[in-house]
């Protein structure tokens, strides 16, 4: 078994607040190696942060693909095989999750991958619609 | 209505009694008992609600009833089933003063919160099929007047629907059935799911529900009568599915309690409290019964089971008079009779009594004929399995079935085209557990993970079914979807490639046989269940009598079945570091593509979606990767004596003989590939050993051997220039075209030449004493004792057919690959003495060929040379002569 994508929700007992102001949230993607999936989420869990979305995305930014050939057939990848992560964080998590990924999906190469922050309005939970980082 | 008590609200009373049916449930796990009695009190309300807002008249109005139809319709209400209603009129227009009360009585029920399903209809709509609406005609098959004009409702119950059933009988089984085959299909066709929805998945109450229709439309049609249907089935069929209906009725009362609400997905913690309260067990009061979670699947399994039995058979016997042109398919299958088995309907029907078989041998002889028509069992050739199996186990239980030959029996069925089918089959009876008890661990077994969606055995019959499968793929050429656009398309086309590496196997059997037993370990108590697979395994081993060799390749494939999508998932497949390291795991080709094939087979079989398109270009990107690395550094990744594997020159020293020493040994070895060693069993070494011991006083040793359905050239001999031109040549004078060949030297200069050819006229067939007439040319030849060119100019030309294919040739030089020699990679299509033609011509190039791997693939030649010159790359000026060369050779006008 390979991988396996599902979306979570992380529980933060200790910014629960509610009825008051919600802290602020950032949502966080980071395109990282395959091979990497494993570290960055154990990574992440070890600083509390666990839920998250994974997808098997294809792409390319500097790292450009190549050409394999079997048995007379060529085989391009211009498309490069990539894990998406998705998350989205109170504001004080973010740092300690940007240097979590840096930290383990790093390998010096290029294709190592690229995390962008951005910033979210509002987090509503379905189920009892709780709202602000308490839904997260 | 007497009573000095004022009635309780409909609200009231539905809360009330609604409590105590769920406490006698608690108390009782009764879950037949408990939809009745529910039906019941629904029944009560509606009426209330009918006399209230319709018509208050003792007699009800005219042209007006109302009918409770589906499950309702039966008198079975699951905690929170839908409440399927029926307003009926007479006519249209009847509708009119009743429309408020329609909506009144609806609406009500939704706010007893009661989910209540309507429909309103005139009698005439009643009588009509509605292919978009198939639900609204089925559920007619079960109806029961509640309220209202009980002569419209005899109208309905004993004229329209009997008379829409006999009119439209072809029409409303064919959707049925078409419904239900794709409903089977969204749950995998299988019954066995980890977290089965016992409503939906096959086997579960829709099934059961499905038999029970199909026979109700056949006895409508027949004699226009409302029968009930449980009653027309066989006893051996009914029993078992009635007391299976019984336990998912008491399953799915338990889980619509727990969700407070209509989900029937049997999810894990449901399993632990079903087994911890014992449902589907009889009860003594008191105490209920408690049976551990893993058990109790065990129990919803066979249950499952019969019912799946069931409508199998129901489906069947609704097919075979639905078509005719399906007739004639079954009839033509009929053909397929032989002496011990006759074949009627498409399925299997034994001539001799159960008695009469006194070991596993005719048992194998019916799976046989499973795995290779695809048939189906009969009943009583279940029953005669079943039988025959409890004499020849009687006693022994324990110890497995035996027969001399099994090894040979059972590799035929895993060759065949439908082993999966087969042996799911037999372990459904017992065979497979009787001849192999290390199956037995895994028998329904659920474990729970994140993934896997089946049981352990189904994931495994999941496994080789997805392979089988695979060689049945329909071919279509890539160019007629250059854009795949859906998901399916592009799985299609990968799909393809991995079922072109099936068809390459030389011993697919041993592919099937270690999925087998992959996963056996998971039914032992072993941290590590592959080291639990491979002990298990090591007794199957034995009593089949497995050759060596093979064992080592099974051992291999369940060792490291999961080392390859660890490798997908924990290094950069990109990375050349990460495919050598991949490379030194898998060895050779052939144990790659087998265990590609592995990976493939097992995630496809974890779940429908687990093999995603993104997964499948990845895992052919390391096995394309993998497998070019492995062709392209024979040359570099040598053999030192120092170093080879000790496990395996001892036993070849053992083999060896007493006068040859280790020294010897080690001197031979040394600077072969080491491809050599991995890619040949001690004995062969053994003998190529003995072969160059024997150097000493013989210029050449030759030796052919029969391989299946190709025969075998083995040379050694000292390395001088045109030696491998000068084999293929005798090779060729002798007719015979060479699929498959490896050229090897050691650092003495020791070459080994092995081809693989075809013997086109069946000259070594025919006449026994041409193989060593064989060996004498080409000895003979070698010691130039015998004149090539004589040899090749007494052999007419064969006329050269171009390939059906386009093939066009080409040839590619790689400088890179190795540290001293120049790969040269040439494709082109295959013709008679094509090989000896190119080795002539490279030699008379003064190109030295240190190693060759020559493969034939249809019709598509894929050969690979290193290459020197004067003990050095070749130099480009040399290249674009080679390439010339072969070009002017190859491309035909």
């Amino acid at each position: 078994m390979l991988f396996h994508a599902r979306a979570a929700i992380m529980p933060l007992a200790s910014t629960r607040n509610l009825g008051q102001e919600t802290n602020a949230m950032r949502k966080l993607e980071a395109v990282i190696q395959p091979s990497r999936l494993d570290s960055v989420k154990g990574a992440l869990g070890e600083i509390g942060v666990d839920g998250m979305t994974i997808s098997e995305v294809r792409g390319h930014g500097r790292q450009k693909g190549h050409t394999e050939v079997y048995r007379g057939n060529e085989y391009t990848v211009d498309l490069l095989p990539k894990i998406k992560i998705e998350m989205v964080l109170p504001d004080n998590l973010v740092d300690a999750a940007v240097e979590a990924i840096l930290k383990t999906a790093k390998t010096g190469k290029i294709g190592d991958g690229k995390i962008f922050l951005s910033s979210v309005e509002e987090a509503i939970r379905i189920r009892n619609e709780e709202r602000g980082d308490s839904a997260l | 209505m007497s009573s000095a008590l004022p009635l309780p609200s409909p609200a009231e009373l539905l809360a009330s009694e609604s409590r105590a049916i769920q406490s006698e449930f608690e108390a009782t796990g009764d879950g037949l008992t408990a939809t009745r009695r529910r039906s019941e009190l629904v029944d009560r309300v509606v009426r209330r609600l009918f006399q209230e807002f319709a018509s208050p008249a003792p007699g009800g109005p005219q042209n007006f009833c109302l009918v409770a139809v589906g499950g309702y319709g039966r008198g079975e209400l699951h905690p929170h089933s839908d409440v399927d209603l029926l307003f009926l009129f007479a006519e249209n227009r009847d509708q009119e003063c009743f429309r408020e009360a329609v909506a009144t009585i609806a609406r009500t029920l939704w706010d007893l919160r009661l989910r209540v399903g309507h429909s309103v209809h005139a009698l005439a709509e009643c009588g009509e099929l509605h292919r978009d609406n198939l639900e609204f005609n089925v559920s007619l098959l079960d109806c029961r007047c509640l309220a209202g004009d009980t002569r419209l409702f005899a109208a309905l119950h004993d004229r329209v629907v009997p008379r829409l059933v006999a009119r439209e009988r072809q029409d409303l089984t064919s959707d049925l059935l078409e419904v239900t085959r794709v409903r089977h299909e969204k749950h995998g066709g299988t019954i066995f799911h980890l977290e089965p929805n016992i409503k939906e998945a096959p086997g579960g109450l829709r099934d059961y529900h499905v038999a029970r229709w199909l026979a109700r439309i056949a006895e409508l049609e027949r004699s226009g009568c409302w029968t009930v249907p449980e009653e027309s089935w066989r006893a051996a069929l009914r029993d078992p599915s009635r007391r299976a209906c019984a336990f998912l009725s008491s399953t799915r009362c338990l889980l619509h309690y727990q969700r407070g609400r209509d989900d029937n997905q049997l999810a894990y913690e449901l399993q632990d409290l079903a087994a911890a309260s014992g449902i589907g067990e009889p009860r003594s009061p008191g105490a209920p019964q408690a049976v551990s979670a893993a058990e109790w699947m065990r129990a919803y399994f066979r249950h499952a089971r019969s019912i799946d039995r069931l409508v199998t058979q129901m489906i069947d016997e609704a097919s075979a008079t639905r078509s005719s042109l399906y007739v004639q398919f079954q009839e033509w299958r009929s053909r397929l009779s032989n002496a011990d088995f006759s074949v009627l309907k498409g399925r299997i029907f034994p001539r001799q009594a159960s008695a009469a078989v006194k070991d596993a041998g005719p048992l194998l002889d019916l799976f046989e004929m499973v795995a290779r028509h695809q048939l189906d069992l009969s009943r009583e050739a279940e029953r005669w399995v079943e039988e025959a199996l409890a004499r020849l186990t009687a006693g022994g239980e324990a110890s497995p079935l035996s027969l001399p030959d099994l090894w040979p029996r059972f590799r035929q069925i895993l060759l065949l085209p439908h082993p999966a089918r087969a042996l799911r089959v037999m372990h459904q009876l017992g065979l497979l557990d009787a001849l192999f008890p290390e199956f037995r661990a895994i028998d329904a077994l659920v474990t729970r993970d994140f993934y896997h969606r089946y049981t352990v055995d189904e994931h495994t019959f999941m496994t080789i079914q997805g392979l089988n499968d695979l060689a049945e793929l329909e071919r279509r050429s890539a160019k007629d979807s250059v854009h795949p656009a859906d998901h399916d398309e592009i799985m299609t086309l990968w799909r393809m490639n991995f079922a072109d590496i099936l068809a390459e196997l030389e011993r697919p059997e041993l592919l099937a046989f270690a999925l087998l037993f992959h996963d056996v370990g998971k039914g032992m108590p072993c941290e590590d269940h592959a080291r639990g697979s491979l002990d298990a395994v090591e007794g199957v081993f034995e009593r089949l009598q497995l050759p060596a060799a093979d064992r080592d390749t099974v051992r291999f494939l369940i060792a490291q079945h999961l080392e390859m999508s660890a490798t997908l998932m924990r290094r950069d497949i990109f990375d050349p570091e990460a495919i050598r390291e991949f490379s030194r795991v898998v060895g050779t080709p052939d144990r790659l593509k087998m265990l590609c094939l592995l990976t493939y087979a097992d995630v496809n079989a974890v779940n429908p979606e687990a093999l995603t398109p993104w997964k499948t270009e990845m895992l052919w990107r390391l096995y394309t990767a993998t497998f070019n690395f492995l062709t392209r550094s024979v040359d570099d990744e040598r053999v030192r004596a120092a170093e080879a594997e000790a496990a395996k020159t001892a036993s070849v020293l053992a083999l060896a003989g007493p006068s040859a020493t280790e020294r010897q040994l080690g001197a031979f070895l040394e600077g072969f590939p080491r491809r050599y060693l991995e890619t040949h069993a001690p004995e062969d070494i053994a003998a190529h050993f003995a072969g160059a011991l024997r150097l000493a006083v013989e210029a050449a040793d030759a030796s052919v051997r029969a391989r299946g359905h190709v025969h075998e050239l083995t040379v050694i001999a000292r390395d001088r220039p045109f030696l491998f031109a000068s084999l293929t040549g005798a090779l060729t004078a002798w007719g015979m075209n060479i699929l498959k060949a490896d050229a090897f030297s050691n650092a003495a200069g020791v070459v080994l030449d092995t081809f693989r050819f075809v013997d086109l006229h069946r000259t070594l067939e025919l006449n026994p004493t041409e193989r060593a007439r064989l060996e004498r040319s080409v000895a003979g030849v070698l010691a130039g004792e015998v004149d090539l060119g004589a040899l090749l100019r007494g052999r007419t030309a064969q006329p050269v057919r171009r390939a059906k294919i386009d093939i066009p040739t080409q040839i590619r030089f790689d400088d890179a690959s190795s540290s001293h020699s120049t790969l040269v990679e040439l494709i082109t299509w295959d013709r008679p003495g094509l090989l000896y033609q190119v080795s002539k011509t490279l030699a008379e190039l003064g190109c030295d060929i240190g190693v060759a791997l020559i493969d034939t693939e249809g019709e598509k030649v894929i050969d690979v040379f290193y290459l020197t010159s004067e003990g050095t790359k070749l130099h480009p000026r040399e290249q674009q002569r080679v390439r010339e060369k072969l070009l002017s050779l190859l491309d035909l006008p």
